[in-house]
């Protein structure tokens, strides 16, 4: 069954909060409706929370670094939530560090983050 | 066995001397112990008179079994726990091949002067009884070694289980102190106790401190490399401190730079450090 993650906007925040984990083409079509609202509504930065997410695949990880990168591409920031503690770690067992990609522990640090900077 | 050339015939052999030996086996146990407890650091290992007795008995049983017992697996494993007594007892590898010495020597002298009209078959008779009693020995021996190597393991073990805190300096500032051996299975446990704290501390910046840790190998580098990458995305800074020379060198061997990591020279500029992190 196709999960469509909810994109809310708070002022000039995009937030997607995934609630469950996704298969690949949730992530897909998340991915292009992030794109679409980022520049619809004049977005400076999206923020992922994946704190519901028990694991972070590879396919997972590359699709969430590909929207960060083409997010910043389109004048925004991107700031990745809520890895938990055992996600973290098997992530980074696979070599996957989400490289030059800002993240924050939940939403709360994520939006003082994007208000710092 | 195979490698003592153990057979049989080398024990239908000592079967022959066993009548010799049960002859001999008490004179040769009590010259033995008045030889034994001459000496000021052996007699220390006796209680009394009735210790002394009841060890007597187990010697002139050992002797017995030695020359006539089956060698088989119930006789290891009864060499091994007479080996692991003296261990535990403190009977010292030079005191046990000492004992053993004397014994085989009094033995010896005994057989060659009852088979005088055989010399011949007295040689070949106690070259037997010196095989098996250098299997016997090397038993021992193992058994010493074993118990040293259990011990060293379980110090290990307990130094491995010694408890990491995570201590929060300040709210959004943890502290994780280092101290003891990091081996891999540690350095995973430290791992997951940096996630956890940041977690639960709601933490932004993590400094741990390894000025406690003597080396660290290439894997556990590796550890601390990736508990650092794993902090990252749970969105906290980590700070590295305290790292000695060697430490420093075999990051570097493994191909670690600073860079990859913050690091600062001791705890003080890493708080520093990570502090100013915060501060963005």
């Amino acid at each position: 069954m196709a999960v469509t993650v909810p994109i809310l906007r708070q002022g000039s925040v995009l937030i997607a909060s995934i609630q469950e984990d996704l298969c690949d083409s949730d992530i897909l079509n998340l991915q292009s409706r992030i794109l679409e609202d980022v520049i619809k509504c004049r977005a400076k930065a999206v923020i992922i929370d994946v704190s519901a997410i028990g694991v972070l695949d590879s396919f997972g990880t590359k699709t969430l670094t590909e929207i960060a990168y083409s997010v910043k591409m389109r004048g925004a920031e991107t700031v990745i939530v809520g890895i938990q503690p055992d996600v973290a770690l098997s992530m980074v067992l696979l070599g996957l560090t989400l490289r030059d990609i800002p993240t924050a522990l939940d939403l709360d640090h994520g939006l003082a983050l994007i208000g710092g900077s | 066995m195979r490698w003592f050339d153990l057979s049989e015939s080398d024990r239908t052999q000592t079967r022959e001397l066993s009548r010799i030996a049960d002859d001999v086996s008490e004179r040769i146990i009590e010259a033995f112990y008045a030889h034994l407890l001459s000496d000021q650091t052996a007699a220390r290992h006796f209680r009394g008179a009735d210790h002394i007795a009841r060890v007597k008995q187990g010697q002139s049983r050992y002797f017995r079994e030695l020359i006539s017992a089956d060698v088989d697996d119930s006789y290891i494993a009864d060499r091994r726990r007479i080996g692991s007594i003296h261990e535990r007892t403190g009977v010292t590898p030079t005191l046990y091949i000492g004992s053993y010495a004397y014994y085989l020597n009094k033995l010896a002298l005994e057989v060659q002067q009852q088979m005088p009209e055989a010399p011949e078959k007295a040689f070949t008779l106690i070259l037997s009884l010196f095989k098996i009693a250098h299997f016997d020995m090397a038993l021992a021996l193992e058994t010493y070694v074993d118990a040293r190597e259990e011990t060293i393991k379980a110090r290990e073990r307990e130094l491995s289980e010694l408890p990491t805190p995570v201590l929060q300096l300040r709210p959004g500032l943890l502290l994780i102190p280092v101290v003891g051996t990091l081996d891999s299975y540690r350095a995973r446990t430290l791992t997951v106790q940096l996630l956890e704290g940041i977690k639960e501390h709601r933490a932004r910046a993590v400094v741990l401190d390894i000025t406690g840790v003597a080396a660290v190998d290439s894997a556990v580098a590796n550890h601390l490399i990736q508990s650092m990458a794993a902090a990252r995305l749970m969105g906290a800074h980590s700070v590295l401190t305290g790292l000695s020379a060697e430490v420093a060198q075999s990051l570097v061997k493994v191909g670690v730079t600073g860079e990859a990591l913050n690091t600062a020279g001791d705890l003080q500029r890493g708080i520093q450090l990570a502090e100013n992190l915060l501060k963005g």
